[in-house]
């Protein structure tokens, strides 16, 4: 996944002022910094959701704001809000957004994801009856079901139960060698322990991007201190 | 975005100058010709001069409408703030005109039949309906984001303008399909005398028009302009190091 | 083929949300029925045959009926926080701007399966069978024109302020062509003697309109959806 000069601005207020951000496949990379830095914009920008002002980002060969729809087939977003209708079962959930993303032979594959996210016992339920974390795991599934080469998280520990946050670890650590992870979160220590490497972002820009095999904890508590200012 | 350069200030200046000099010329040559020199209708007398006005104003309404769904194509194809401020403008003058011409047509309405209203005058109706239609431009703007605005405005001036000619035809058949009501007879038969003061006046509103147009305009981009002065200021002084 | 795929996803999503809450079209239904006793009551009671307006009730009570639905358009989406889920989806915009007609017509076509029935036998003294044939048509017709008008629309007040407010202003005055040319159709079957050139007449118009809308729609709902 490659990011080249993102610039975004809302209301004339510049938000991001030109990023570049390379994320190899099999990488897994937390950004971090303070709010309103910037940092939920640029993963928006990279999920498609946005598009920015200036610059591009590309998922493998298809650069977009051109190549968007190919794009979306091979990124798995989760926000802090799970994305699932909660008037639909999980069951429902799940074979709808298979079926938007073309998932072959979704009768196997919608009991598997939802053995995966132990909510198999659940399937028949509709979600408004479910605990936060119980939905914040069936928008794992949702993310995972369409075995996306890239997962865009954001913030997604907010709301997860225990249960969920190990099934989260097990995934951002456990995701198969081609599966490419960008992370936005405050947790600098599960940063630091999940992820080989850790970007700031601050004032709109990367301000620096470190591997976490040559830095302890503290060390990037030290530098995220400085730059967050 | 569009940066505003001071060169062309006093350039656009001069030619919203001499243009509004020239609607106004024009204004008064029709006024006086319409009111002084055309013949005087037999049938209705007097009251049929503002049938002129009344006229020309919905012509160049229509101009107006067109000219902010062009305007509206331009901006989805090419974004910009130019195609915007034009459009937005062209939908204020043109919903301004619409209602002049639904004043006007209710003077003429009371003048020759005594009412203010008839539900069977087709202009009065069909240009009630287009104002309904174009206020809700407005709405629609002042309701979404800052960052939509441009972009639905767009979309819904297409989309209005694509609504106006089946609004009028509706209000044809709306007593019956197969015997609509045909284009009012009005003015079809002019003299040649009263033709020359009638294109003369819908000149004179078109002018009216490309001058309020291009006043709007230019004050939208000096709005923005000093939108833009402000913000980078307040950005210097957020850092009193001026370092990046 | 996955186009397909999607769009019946799309649609069967709203069904089933439909099926599970109830909301929408309930109400719908409910608010048309006591908007035709209003009308009644406001100017029936002094209309001496009331045939004659049989038509103009049902489709003023129709497309009054069609603001709630419009307005319930995207709602789920937004109350239970799944518009990102959908927009990163890989669907064209256009698949969704159909799947949102298509919702539409059906909803309005429920209502109308209690609604018009109704205005018949509370407006008119006898009617036909092959006349409620007549009526289906003019009903999907007019369905689509509202759908297409109202989608399109709708799409552009889900992210505003004061939606419930903006999608009357918005879609009314788009609606009155639709709202003459579906009374004078129906008009044309329930008032004395069917009129069938004049019943032919109304519904090109109506399948003009949809036409005309539907390129609109083709043409502008990128813009409207994507950021």
């Amino acid at each position: 996944m490659r990011v080249r000069g993102v610039a975004h601005a809302f209301a004339g207020r510049p938000v991001l002022a030109g990023v570049d951000l390379d994320v190899a496949a099999g990488e897994r990379v937390a950004v971090v910094g303070p709010n309103g830095a910037g940092k939920s914009t640029l993963l928006r920008i990279m999920a498609t959701l946005l598009t920015p002002r200036e610059g591009t980002v590309a998922v493998g060969g298809t650069p977009y704001p051109e190549g968007v729809r190919a794009a979306r087939r091979r990124i798995g977003y989760l926000g802090h809000d799970p994305l699932v209708y909660l008037d639909l079962t999980a069951w429902q959930n799940l074979r709808l957004f298979g079926d938007l993303y073309g998932v072959d032979g979704l009768d196997d594959a919608v009991p598997d994801a939802l053995a995966r996210v132990g909510l198999l016992p659940r399937a028949h339920d509709h979600v408004r009856t479910f605990s936060r974390g119980m939905a914040q795991r069936l928008g794992i599934a949702r993310m995972l079901l369409h075995s996306p080469d890239v997962l865009l998280l954001d913030e997604p520990y907010t709301g997860l139960d225990a249960q969920g946050s190990r099934l989260l670890d097990g995934i951002v650590t456990g995701a198969s060698s081609g599966t490419a992870v960008v992370m936005v979160t405050h947790d600098l220590a599960r940063a630091h322990a999940l992820c080989g490497r850790v970007v700031m972002i601050a004032r709109g820009l990367l301000a620096w991007d470190a591997g976490t095999a040559d830095v302890s904890h503290d060390q990037l508590a030290q530098r995220y201190a400085e730059s967050a200012g | 975005m569009t940066t505003f350069s001071m060169t062309d200030t006093p350039r656009a200046g001069r030619a919203i100058a001499a243009l509004g000099a020239l609607s106004a010329v024009l204004l008064a040559v029709a006024t006086f010709g319409v009111f002084l020199v055309a013949p005087e209708d037999a049938a209705s007398g007097v009251i049929q001069r503002i049938f002129y006005f009344h006229v020309s104003v919905a012509l160049v309404s229509m101009l107006a409408f067109m000219v902010a769904c062009i305007a509206g194509i331009v901006h989805l194809r090419r974004g910009g703030d130019g195609s915007d401020d034009v459009s937005l403008a062209s939908i204020a003058i043109g919903l301004m005109l619409a209602v002049l011409t639904v004043i006007t047509g209710s003077i003429w309405a009371k003048a020759a039949w005594g009412f203010w209203w008839r539900w069977d005058d087709l202009r009065l109706v069909s240009f009630l309906l287009i104002i309904l239609l174009y206020a809700a431009y407005f709405v629609l703007r002042g309701s979404a984001d800052e960052s939509r605005q441009a972009r639905f405005g767009a979309v819904y001036a297409i989309f209005a303008f694509a609504a106006v000619p089946l609004s009028f035809y509706a209000v044809r058949t709306a007593r019956s399909f197969i015997h609509p009501v045909v284009v009012t007879s009005k003015g079809a038969d002019m003299p040649g005398t009263m033709l020359v003061w009638f294109l003369i006046s819908v000149v004179a509103f078109t002018a009216l028009f490309v001058t309020l147009l291009l006043v709007e305009v230019q004050q939208r981009r000096a709005a923005r302009a000093l939108e833009d002065v402000k913000r980078r200021l307040e950005a210097r002084s957020a850092t009193p190091t001026g370092g990046h | 083929m996955s186009r397909v795929r999607q769009l019946r996803a799309l649609v069967r999503k709203d069904v089933l949300l439909e099926a599970h809450t109830k909301e929408t079209i309930v109400a719908m239904a409910l608010f048309a029925l006591v908007s035709m006793v209003i009308f009644q009551f406001a100017v029936g009671q002094r209309a001496g045959d009331s045939s004659l307006i049989a038509g103009g009730i049902i489709w003023a009570t129709v497309s009054l009926a069609a603001v709630l639905g419009v307005g319930r358009t995207w709602v789920p989406e937004r109350e239970q926080r799944v518009l990102d889920g959908l927009l990163t989806a890989p669907v064209a915009r256009l698949t969704m701007f159909m799947a949102r007609a298509i919702v539409l017509t059906l909803f309005l076509l429920a209502v109308e399966v209690v609604i018009v029935p109704l205005g018949i036998v509370f407006f008119t003294r006898q009617i036909a069978p092959s006349d409620l044939a007549l009526m289906a048509g003019v009903c999907v017709l007019a369905n689509l024109c509202i759908a297409v008008a109202g989608t399109l629309l709708a799409s552009m007040s889900v992210f505003s302020r004061a939606r419930e407010l903006v999608i009357p202003v918005l879609l009314l005055p788009a609606l009155v062509p639709v709202v003459i040319a579906a009374s004078g159709a129906t008009q044309a079957v329930l008032g004395p003697g069917t009129q069938l050139a004049e019943y032919l007449g109304y519904c090109r118009f109506l399948a003009v309109y949809a036409a005309v809308f539907s390129l609109v729609a083709y043409a502008t709902y990128d813009h409207v959806l994507d950021d």
